[in-house]
């Protein structure tokens, strides 16, 4: 069976894939409860792998309980703790559990999380997991090895259009399709029209492109966004919009900014669906759906 | 040069509780631009080890320390002192207070600096990492810049996502070695390739330790070839 994340893309629909991000212990009923209310109407969940560099439980558990919920997960892999075994010793395993998604990313640096004296491996790269994943696609292994049953991955990668400066980071997008993504999610995006400049590049590709979206829950919020996480740009008149906001209007604010852009994004069809990273708040997702006129 | 910097002196002091009569050697080269283990260091260890009580039989910085051979017949005209010492303090570099460990079999010795990594002098007593010695140099293809040691992720194809004005996501103060190598590359016309080649994940059994290098035996061989040709 092919992904259906694929399928959905591949139909021409618009697509929504959200997010869940694994706990720090072993208590999922939160993520349990999350998953079963975007069940039915997100196309597809990401799942994070030790995300920021915070040691959580792995993506790859999480992938199979979303599977098993009947929903299509996208297995996040990075490079940072684990060498080429490990990887692809992960990938045949998530293969056979029946994983189909993979996004490959190199993965924040430890310092940025919760173990800073662990040794970073990143024994390879996001480009190269790419190929790695390209070849086992194809029955080989990264040292050329045969394998007997080949994975069956659509796979996909990281770019972060609002990268400064942008020209290094467009090569990087344009070895990673050379590499064999399929599809790429990117950083969250707040400025429509200067994304629409990127997709005018990236459409020159044949990979699906779906828009990241983090839901401003605050005018702060926005403000530590600018000034503490590389490639994000929120632009100031949003921040007067939500600061503008009623009094404990401000997250609606921000669920309608997103629920604007998911509805411009589609209707002036700039790109292929939506990453909605609600960061959690994932019982949002499908009240932003609902505003942005997808349920 | 190999950067060195010195131990916590408490910290050091306390290692070493069970000694008394002390020897101090420093290097004349990387540890003594570093201000590691030069004459003015040993002076001011060995005062600070009298302070503590201790006895200071004598110093010397040696003209190359990781050159045990050479290290060897310097100590030769302090064998008194070293006879009276029951502790050799190396003001050096690892390499260097290993050469010490090889002179001196039977006797203790001790590190007074911590080694950290092979360094470009930018200024006085100022060093930047610039090369990891990953055994399998990929300079040519980067610009003759190295993201193996300056790029954090030590990626090989483009920046992260997290170059934010040209600085690394880690910090503002290093400058993202991905913008500086399409920079580089940018200036000598090569753009095209850098967009068009994948650089392969590296062959990490090229810096598998402990690395020797024998070049001797090497040109040995070859000469000895040679001959038996003639
Ligand atoms: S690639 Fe970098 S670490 Fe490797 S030898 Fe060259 S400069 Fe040194
Ligand atoms: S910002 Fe640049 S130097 Fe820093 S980790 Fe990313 S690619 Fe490497």
């Amino acid at each position: 069976m092919s992904s259906s994340f694929r399928e959905a893309l591949e139909s021409g629909k618009f697509v929504v894939t959200a997010e869940a991000g694994p706990p720090k212990g072993t208590d999922i009923s939160t993520l349990l409860h999350d998953l079963d209310l975007m069940k039915g109407k997100v196309d597809a969940i990401n799942v994070t792998d030790n995300q920021s560099a915070v040691m959580r439980i792995c993506s790859l558990a999480i992938c199979k309980i979303v599977l098993d919920k009947g929903m299509e997960p996208i297995l996040q892999m990075t490079c940072r703790d684990r060498n080429r075994i490990g990887l692809q010793s992960d990938l045949l395993g998530a293969d056979v559990l029946g994983i189909k998604n993979v996004l490959c990313m190199t993965g924040d640096h430890v310092l940025a999380g919760d173990h800073k004296g662990a040794k970073p491996v990143y024994d390879v790269e996001s480009v190269q997991l790419l190929k790695v994943v390209d070849g086992l696609n194809t029955g080989k292994d990264m040292s050329g090895n045969e394998l007997k049953g080949s994975t069956h991955f659509f796979q996909g990668a990281v770019v972060t259009p609002e990268a400064t400066p942008p020209e290094p980071q467009m090569l990087k997008f344009q070895k990673k399709v050379a590499a064999g993504a399929r599809f790429f999610q990117t950083q969250a995006i707040y400025d429509i029209d200067k994304f629409k400049e990127f997709m005018a590049f990236a459409r020159k590709f044949p990979v699906k492109v779906l828009a990241g979206l983090v839901i401003l829950k605050s005018a702060g919020m926005a403000n530590f966004l600018n000034a503490n996480v590389p490639g994000i740009r929120v632009p100031q008149e949003l921040i007067d919009e939500i600061r503008g906001a009623e009094k404990g209007k401000a997250l609606e604010t921000g669920m309608n900014i997103a629920a604007r852009h998911i509805r411009r994004l589609k209707e002036e069809k700039i790109c292929d669906g939506v990453h909605i990273m609600a960061i959690g708040m994932e019982d949002k997702v499908p009240v932003i759906m609902e505003k942005a006129g997808l349920l | 040069m190999i950067i060195t910097k010195k131990k916590d002196r408490k910290k050091l002091l306390e290692s070493m509780g069970r000694y008394n009569r002390f020897f101090l050697l420093g290097c004349s080269e990387c540890a003594t631009l570093c201000g590691t283990g030069g004459q003015p260091e040993i002076e001011e260890l060995k005062t600070e080890l009298e302070a503590a009580g201790k006895t200071v039989t004598g110093g010397f910085v040696a003209k190359t320390g990781c050159q045990a051979l050479g290290t060897k017949v310097e100590l030769k005209q302090f064998k008194e002192a070293l006879d009276q010492t029951d502790c050799v303090i190396v003001m050096s570099c690892g390499a260097g207070t290993q050469s010490a460990v090889e002179i001196f079999p039977e006797k203790a010795v001790y590190p007074s600096n911590d080694s950290l990594f092979l360094g470009n002098m930018t200024r006085l007593q100022m060093f930047d990492e610039r090369c990891s010695l990953c055994g399998e140099c990929v300079l040519d293809l980067t610009g003759g810049v190295c993201p193996v040691t300056a790029c954090p992720k030590g990626i090989l194809n483009g920046p992260c996502g997290g170059t934010k004005d040209g600085h690394c996501e880690i910090s503002a103060e290093i400058p993202c070695a991905w913008v500086r190598i399409y920079d580089r590359m940018n200036k000598l016309g090569r753009l095209e390739e850098f967009g068009q080649t994948t650089l392969a994940a590296k062959d990490w059994s090229a810096s598998i330790k402990p690395r020797k290098l024998n070049v001797r035996e090497q040109k040995d061989k070859k000469s000895g070839g040679e001959e038996k040709k003639k």
